[in-house]
């Protein structure tokens, strides 16, 4: 060993024992803790250093709709309420997420999200739903949906849907190599398209032009299957005009050498005929599988233990950020040594627990909404300044996604005599996908929200005058809320007025169907007033009030 | 008025409370009344009070006269340089027009353009873009946001980031128009990360925007009380949350009322049949009308597409038809503009994806072309009569001071007073208002 690596290795131990004593190397909590325990201790520590004392916790009523909100994509229903209230107060939180975990609507929601963040949702094709659908039934392990999305076994329908995660962009090569990168790694490194990445040591061009490689083969036949291409040299230009072969590369570095190619130039003219034939002619029998197929290589690779760390935290991140308001590593996309984590060994546990309980998402998810981080209030009514988001001492306000407003405006202004059968004898499961189906068309509307979401002047617009809010949120009919209160006040339809009592009766019930909570006393009055100065047009008043509540950010966004 | 029609007796204090800061939310004061209860607010309500300047109506008419405007006549499917600002006459790629002369001596353009010909003084012209690419999509996503390689981000387009740059918070009016009546080409483009705030209000099918007017079952007292009675619980709700999307959900259902009693800006109805006889009876010459009723209410940016100059075969007659049409409505607008003091403070732009080939095909068509095409700008910050870059003999490639789409955005910001070196920031990534290398061509700017 030469002496100045001695000397630099007694230099690091030095510093590495020094700031053992002044800095806060967090322990690592042990492998067994239940996970919502090792987030409140590793964020306690956080909090701690910081001086940062978080939040109190959100009141019941409010963490019902959260949790709801975010494991059945909708707000509760006036049953589910008096279910949740029926359970001991210390065991409410665990019982609710098991019941949701369990529920039918697990499923719906969860697609819906995937969808979202796999193919930017809206207009997806079915069998790619369907696929979504049937992994998030069986809570199939992530290793094998991102194997399934990198490489579709195209032969098998219930794996066929996957396919399009690689189809809707099989025309772009830039869009296999970023959104794979993106989506799958949690590293966006199209910067290094170009030239090497400006901000980040990790990512040279040979970087992007690597994993261009494993996707470089790929097109799509005129019988819409995706096929691979005869191999071929490829190379990039540099920043310095230099012209280099692209490899096999992995983001760690880690390359696949392709086998030599032993096909004469007969061969090689046969098989790029059989090309234009397959992208031509959509009669002709499905392309041979490739001997050596680059995209499974790249999944070989990328769940080696070396490797894996790359997919299991960008699912881990982008999972916590969903749930949380914002990642662990901010922007999800940027998983990389220059943007490290305010909370590293969080990420780490996390991580760690993931792989070593199978990828299972299902037990992710239920081990974040069960942590007091997920149950704090998102208000700060503190002397103190607020903490940084990415503290997560506050419970960030989050807007909902299309399918989970457009779902919620359906429960939410539904009589609350409407889920009662299904809920007294079975019959929700078909309800759900009902309601699913009724929300789509609405979702469409809303745009999904990404970071630094605004809401645009059109949805309020379309909130404000739009025939379909009235018709189909604000009918004054048997079903919808608006009937039942209306109906509430019917004896009083003969010209006497309705007492305080009755009117303060409706709006309680209107407060708890769409916000799942107890109307106030300042509300029940302004209501009271607003409905008792409209006595002439009872059933318009009522739709007003609604309207009032629908529009209101109280019921726009997860808070 | 407030939220209720008279006052009620038992109101409770905390109520009232509410109620007036709700009223207050509703007109837009929220935010001194909330920076006041604060205990670092004072400093900055004292500088909110100096604002107040802006509320003075003479004032206000004075800022409204200094706004800057873009409308953007944007030629869907690639209009030929030839038959417009580039002609070519006498060479085999000149096809059967003529060149005239220009009221700038030495300028020609094409004869099927008399009416700007006469109007050079308020034009200058763009014979060298280079965009490279021929593709609809691409070229299209290239020319929309000044940028030429997908940066990975969605990125705004020209009009999303001029609502950015000229619109007011507060404004009554929107700040991006946008009309694509024709379903050739249409694309709706879009603010990518400046957010949703500054998405065109986009405009197809009808030219009224939808969801303007209030349902006929619903009084405008009422309208206007159950804004106020959801002001109240937004307000409330915003306690303890500062949030900026909360914050822009409130905004959006603010400007509501204003938007809504702006909507009479698109009924041309509005105008008198001489005006309306200017601009001719074409869907393209009424939202050219509607686009001068817009910026004179304020709007920082229109877009018309005129589609479909995609003329693969009779490129001829396409433009005879087109082109001629061009002519006499940006004219008009132009004349129009001018007459009410507006011209000097609005750039119109007409381009589009890309321009067309010299060579003629077999079908007397021209097909798409990246490489050697034109623009055209007119009216505010422009030198009147310029000619910037040159093409060959034919036609077939720019022989002088090529242009980029950067450089043609950095000319549109530096004409309007926009700084084209401004950054954006996504997160910890610089992205320049102006592609990277962008620069504005300072030959045709005032």
């Amino acid at each position: 060993m030469s002496q100045t690596l001695r000397f630099m290795i007694a230099a690091v131990y030095g510093l590495l024992l020094f700031s053992g004593k002044v800095g806060y190397a967090a322990e690592m909590p042990a492998v067994d803790l239940p996970i919502p325990t090792a987030i409140d201790r590793l964020l306690a520590d956080s909090h701690e250093r910081m001086r940062i004392v978080p939040a109190r916790r959100a009141d019941d009523r409010t963490l019902l709709r959260r949790t709801t909100l975010d494991l059945a994509g909708r707000i509760p229903t006036p049953q589910e309420i008096v279910v949740y209230e029926q359970d001991s107060a210390s065991e409410r939180q665990s019982r609710l997420v098991d019941r949701l975990l369990a529920a039918t609507d697990y499923a719906w929601h969860l697609r819906n999200e995937l969808d979202a963040m796999l193919l930017s949702g809206g207009n997806s094709p079915q069998e790619w739903k369907e696929y979504l659908l049937q992994t998030s039934r069986a809570n199939q392990p992530w290793d094998e949906t991102f194997k399934d999305l990198i490489t579709p076994n195209q032969e098998d329908q219930s794996k066929r849907g996957a396919s399009h995660f690689l189809k809707s962009r099989v025309n772009d090569l830039d869009d296999l190599t970023n959104d794979t990168s993106s989506l799958l790694f949690g590293v966006s490194i199209n910067c290094a398209k170009c030239h090497d990445h400006p901000l980040v040591e990790d990512w040279k061009q040979d970087h992007y032009y690597g994993l261009q490689a494993f996707f470089a083969r790929t097109y799509q036949t005129k019988s819409q299957r995706l096929a691979e291409k005869p191999p071929a040299e490829l190379t990039f230009k540099t920043t310095a005009g230099v012209e280099k072969p692209s490899r096999l590369m992995f983001l760690t570095g880690a390359t696949v050498e392709e086998p030599a190619d032993p096909r004469t130039d007969d061969q090689k003219k046969a098989d790029l005929e059989e090309v234009r034939l397959q992208r031509e002619k959509d009669d002709q029998a499905p392309p041979v599988e490739p001997a050596f197929n680059p995209r499974a290589e790249l999944v070989r690779l990328a769940l080696q233990p070396e490797n894996r760390t790359f997919m299991a935290r960008s699912i881990i991140n982008r999972t916590w950020a969903r749930l949380m308001g914002r990642g662990l590593v901010h922007p999800v996309d940027q998983m990389h040594s220059g943007n490290p984590s305010n909370h590293p060994e969080l990420i780490d546990w996390l991580e760690r627990d993931f792989i070593g309980h199978g990828f299972d998402v299902k037990r992710l998810i239920r081990g974040i909404v069960l942590s007091d981080a997920y149950a704090r209030s998102s208000q700060w009514l503190y002397a103190e300044p607020q903490p940084s988001p990415d503290d997560f001492a506050v419970a960030l306000v989050r807007p909902l996604t299309p399918n989970q407003l457009a779902s919620s405006l359906l429960v939410g202004t539904s009589s609350p005599d409407r889920f009662q059968k299904a809920f007294d004898s079975g019959g929700w499961d078909e309800l759900r996908e009902q309601l699913e189906k009724q929300a789509a068309g609405t979702a469409k509307l809303f745009e999904y929200p990404g970071e630094n979401f605004q809401v645009s002047v059109t949805e309020a617009l379309l909130f404000n005058n739009a025939q379909r809010i009235e018709n189909d949120y604000l009918r004054i009919s048997q079903d919808r809320l608006a009937g039942y209160m209306q109906e509430s006040l019917r004896p009083h339809d003969s010209g006497e007025q309705a007492g305080d009592g009755e009117i303060d009766a409706m709006i309680k019930t209107a407060f708890d169907v769409v916000f799942a909570r107890h109307a106030q006393e300042d509300e029940l009055q302004a209501f009271r007033h607003y409905f008792q100065d409209r006595g002439d047009r009872s059933p318009a008043a009522v739709q007003q009030m609604l309207w009032a509540m629908i529009t209101s950010p109280e019921f726009r966004f997860n808070y | 008025m407030g939220l209720f029609s008279s006052p009620p007796a038992a109101l409770g204090a905390s109520a009232i409370r509410n109620i007036e800061a709700a009223k207050n939310l509703r007109d837009g004061v929220s935010r001194r009344g909330f920076l006041q209860a604060s205990a670092v607010g004072a400093a900055f309500a004292a500088s909110m009070h100096q604002l107040d300047i802006l509320q003075s109506p003479v004032f206000a008419e004075e800022l409204k006269k200094q706004q800057k405007h873009v409308i953007l006549i944007w030629l869907a499917g690639g209009a030929s340089q030839l038959e417009t600002w580039d002609p070519k006459p006498g060479r085999a790629t000149g096809g059967p027009f003529a060149a005239i002369q220009t009221s700038t001596p030495g300028v020609s353009i094409s004869e099927l353009m008399p009416k700007m010909a006469q109007r050079m003084q308020h034009t200058a012209i763009i014979r060298s873009l280079n965009t490279k690419n021929a593709d609809h999509g691409g070229a299209a996503k290239i020319l929309e946001t000044g940028r030429a390689v997908d940066q990975g981000i969605p990125c705004p387009d020209l009009g999303a980031m001029i609502a950015h740059e000229l619109g007011r918070a507060d404004s009554q009016v929107p700040d991006y128009v946008s009309m694509y009546s024709s379903t050739e080409g249409r694309r709706q483009g879009g603010s990518g990360f400046l957010g949703g705030r500054y998405a065109p209000m986009f405009l197809t099918e009808q030219m009224i925007p939808e969801n303007t007017s209030r349902l006929e079952t619903l009084s405008d007292l009422d309208h206007s009380a159950r804004g106020d009675l959801r002001a109240f619980l937004a307000n409330k709700f915003r306690s303890g949350r500062p949030d900026l999307s909360v914050d822009s959900h409130n905004s959006a259902y603010q400007r509501v009322r204003g938007i809504m009693s702006s909507a009479s800006l698109f009924d041309i109805e509005q105008e008198s049949l001489a005006m309306r006889a200017k601009y001719g009876p074409t869907q393209f010459g009424e939202q050219c009308l509607v686009a001068r009723r817009l910026v004179e209410a304020g709007v920082p940016f229109v877009k018309i597409a005129r589609a479909w100059w995609d003329s693969h075969g009779q490129n001829f007659e396409t433009h005879l038809e087109l082109v001629t049409e061009l002519d006499h409505v940006l004219a008009t607008l132009i004349d129009d503009l001018a007459d009410r003091g507006l011209l000097e403070h609005t750039l119109i732009a007409t381009f589009g994806e890309f321009g067309r080939t010299p060579q003629i095909n077999s079908s007397l068509g021209r097909d798409h072309f990246a490489s050697a095409w034109s623009a055209s700008l007119h009216g505010a910050g422009i030198l009147g009569g310029s000619v910037h870059g040159k093409t060959d003999a034919d036609g077939q490639k720019v022989i002088e001071g090529e242009v980029r789409a950067s450089d043609l955005f950095a000319t549109i910001f530096q004409a309007i007073g926009i700084d084209y070196r401004k950054e954006y920031h996504v997160g910890a990534r610089p992205v320049p208002i102006t592609d990277f290398g962008g620069q504005p061509i300072r030959g045709i700017l005032a």
